[in-house]
């Protein structure tokens, strides 16, 4: 069996969980899952030349995204007392039509996409792609502050698969100081939303609306 | 000191500053190093910007650092705005903390943030993995959040919150592009290390993967573009420029878009170089310049909020920038000189509109009549200001728009000059209309109009003569410095 399969079809379905649910905690523990499934396809594509570096990366991966990064979110959540996303934009089964429609197109595209590359890049680059538009597609369609922070996280999953399965790894510095980009920017919105809620006693970024022309 | 160590020590003053800021103990010491700090990277960058002009490009650190013209150039302009709000900031926030409205905490987050941001933005600058370039843009979104929103009110946090998500997506995305970029080397058998090498990628342009290197840089226009500020991307820019305080204002307008756009700017030659891509960026360029000066030049038209449309004067001249880079040639050499312009009078003119905003305690241009009575300087500022802003002669930026129509007529690309004078024409019309309401109607403010400092006279009177005589003179070494970085980023077209 090939594990590199059961880990791409299990982040279309953690996407798609992600797309369906309404219950915030949900969701981050679909991002906090992604993140451990980032790690572990880092460890397999390059299974046969396996390097410290690699590892180490992998591993670093894990902790930010999988523990560290969920945990920020865990407690912005409770802050906020915020427990589901109320009537988003676009409805939860559409949202899972959108998603599942989307995800057809770019596994058609894929095929018709002649990458030189690894051998895992012509299932991983669909799927990176979906995890991208689902990204996209909470962060456009849901209200509550909370969901974008999940659904730019979902995307930067998406690109991380992307340069797990085209690039096979920049250089490790990059790696890292991309890591820690996105570690300080989920930091910066979790301190964000405690303000925004504690200044307009809500997290509803569409009644963000006081600026406008 | 060598190379490695002049670019080290860009890099170090403001981490060094950032730290100390947070130790001080009083709002006033807070910026005074921020003064005597940049003053310290300015004489680095100008000894680091020299020696790129005396012996050609710096390749330090391994690799890892890189400062040619271009960025020497950048730099340079870099330095200029910091210098000139580092020494503004005093003033203006000496009022608030005398109104008791900037306690320590917030002076010690002000401070370091503010470093913060310089050395993003350095860092950005000089590194030539182009990794670690997009590594310094994301920062430079997460240093500056707070900096709008320093003083915490509903509509601060909500232009924060639009600025943070937005600019956060945006530049995922240009990551995105620079992974696309990276993998289009996959044929050519290249170290995983030098893979990001802006110097690498640069020499082996024509045998990367064409197909690659267009989906990348699609992706590093909508990333990048976002946080230049360009049309339609551009939806955060207002908010942000128009709450943050005017010496943040002032460092957005003046150097932040620039910088996303310098990355850009890096791109195009590897784009041109690109195997049978000769002149394709370009059309993209050219597009999303024009849609950005249309766009901005409506809103202008109809903008109320000094603030606002100081911001959407800024689309309206990136997207000039960009133009002139995708006119290629000559009209590059006009797109760098009208970067230079541009961030002086644009940070003159948020400097002005800050002060005139403590004064008549309003944005709101029909309440701020008779400025020229209300602040003799100020006034002067926003309204010679907002007269060379919008092209006047005999100031540099209707120089540099000059150079660019003409580069327009040689390239016989006439339907590029038509948008850029329809733009120009409708943002003249709406500005001149606000700027003759402030000068010279309703009543004077009845309030005496504050003593000013020697300080602030300098700086107003110092970025008006700056822009006077570049539009009178250009220097010859001043105009070799931008032929050389033209030469950089116009991809080796003569």
């Amino acid at each position: 069996m090939d594990w590199i399969h059961v880990v791409l079809v299990a982040l279309v379905l953690s996407n798609l969980l992600a797309l369906g649910s309404s219950r915030i905690g949900v969701c981050i523990r679909v991002v906090a899952l992604q993140g451990w499934l980032l790690g572990a396809l880092t460890m397999l594509v390059h299974a046969e030349h396996l390097t410290v570096r690699l590892g180490l990366l992998a591993v670093a991966n894990v902790v930010v995204k999988g523990a560290v990064i969920p945990w920020l979110l865990g407690r912005a959540v409770r802050e906020a007392e915020v427990r589901r996303e109320v009537e988003p934009f676009v409805g939860y089964t559409l949202s899972l039509l959108f998603g599942l429609s989307a995800l057809v197109g770019f596994r058609w595209l894929g095929s018709r996409l002649e990458v030189a590359g690894p051998e895992a890049s012509r299932f991983a680059l669909p799927v990176a792609f979906f995890t991208i538009y689902v990204g996209s597609f909470l962060i456009i369609t849901r209200r509550k502050a909370v969901s974008q922070v999940i659904g730019y996280l979902v995307m930067e999953n998406g690109i991380g698969v992307v340069g797990v399965a085209l690039v096979g790894g920049v250089t490790m510095l990059v790696e890292l100081g991309m890591l820690l980009d996105v570690f300080v920017a989920v930091f910066v919105m979790g301190i964000a939303i405690c303000h925004i809620n504690r200044e307009f006693d809500h997290i509803d970024a569409d009644r963000l609306n006081l600026l406008k022309g | 000191m060598d190379a490695t160590g002049w670019l080290w020590a860009l890099l170090a003053i403001p981490v060094l500053g950032a730290g100390l800021s947070l130790g001080l103990r009083s709002p006033r010491a807070v910026l005074g190093l921020l003064g005597l700090g940049v003053l310290a990277t300015a004489g680095a960058a100008l000894v680091s910007a020299l020696g790129v002009f005396r012996d050609g490009p710096w390749l330090a650190a391994g690799g890892w650092f890189h400062l040619d013209a271009l960025s020497a150039y950048h730099l340079l302009v870099m330095t200029v705005v910091y210098l000139l709000s580092s020494f503004y900031a005093w003033g203006y926030f000496e009022l608030e903390i005398r109104e008791g409205r900037f306690p320590l905490p917030l002076a010690r987050r002000f401070g370091a943030l503010w470093w913060g941001a310089q050395a993003a933005m350095t860092l950005t600058l000089i590194s030539n993995n182009l990794g670690i370039m997009w590594v310094g843009i994301e920062a430079t979104t997460l240093m500056t959040a707070f900096l709008i929103c320093i003083h915490v009110t509903p509509a601060s946090l909500e232009a924060m919150w639009k600025y943070l998500l937005i600019c956060s997506v945006g530049v995922a995305f240009a990551f995105l592009g620079t992974l696309l970029v990276a993998a289009s080397s996959r044929g050519i058998p290249l170290p995983s290390a030098d893979v990001l090498l802006w110097t690498t990628l640069r020499d082996a342009a024509p045998r990367l993967d064409p197909t690659l290197l267009k989906a990348g840089f699609l992706f590093l226009l909508v990333g990048y573009g976002t946080k230049a500020g360009l049309a339609p991307m551009h939806s955060w820019l207002p908010d942000a420029h128009s709450q943050a305080p005017a010496p943040v204002s002032a460092i957005f307008s003046g150097f932040l878009l620039n910088a996303a756009l310098y990355c850009l700017m890096r791109y195009v030659p590897v784009l041109e170089g690109g195997a049978g891509l000769g002149g394709w960026c370009q059309r993209y360029l050219l597009l999303l310049g024009g849609v950005s000066i249309l766009v901005a030049a409506v809103f202008i038209l109809f903008q109320y909020d000094l603030k606002r449309l100081l911001a959407y004067s800024s689309v309206e001249h990136l997207g000039i920038i960009v133009l002139g880079l995708g006119l290629g040639g000559a009209g590059v050499f006009a797109a760098l000189f009208h970067t230079l312009n541009h961030s002086v009078c644009k940070s003159l003119a948020f400097f002005s509109a800050g002060r005139l905003g403590q004064i008549y305690g309003t944005q709101d241009m029909s309440r701020m009549a008779r400025v020229l009575r209300g602040s003799p300087l100020w006034g002067l500022g926003v309204v010679v200001g907002l007269l060379a802003l919008i092209g006047v002669a005999p100031f540099s930026i209707f120089l540099s728009e000059l150079l660019l129509m003409k580069a327009a007529v040689d390239a016989r690309a006439y339907g590029v000059l038509a948008v850029f004078l329809a733009g120009s024409c409708i943002a003249f019309v709406g500005a001149l209309r606000h700027i003759i309401g402030m000068a010279w109607g309703g009543e004077a403010p009845r309030a005496s109009a504050p003593k000013e400092r020697v300080l602030d006279a300098a700086i107003v009177v110092g970025a008006l003569a700056c822009l006077l005589v570049l539009g009178l003179w250009m220097p010859d070494g001043f105009r070799e410095i931008l032929t050389r970085a033209a030469r950089v980023a116009g991809g080796g077209r003569p």
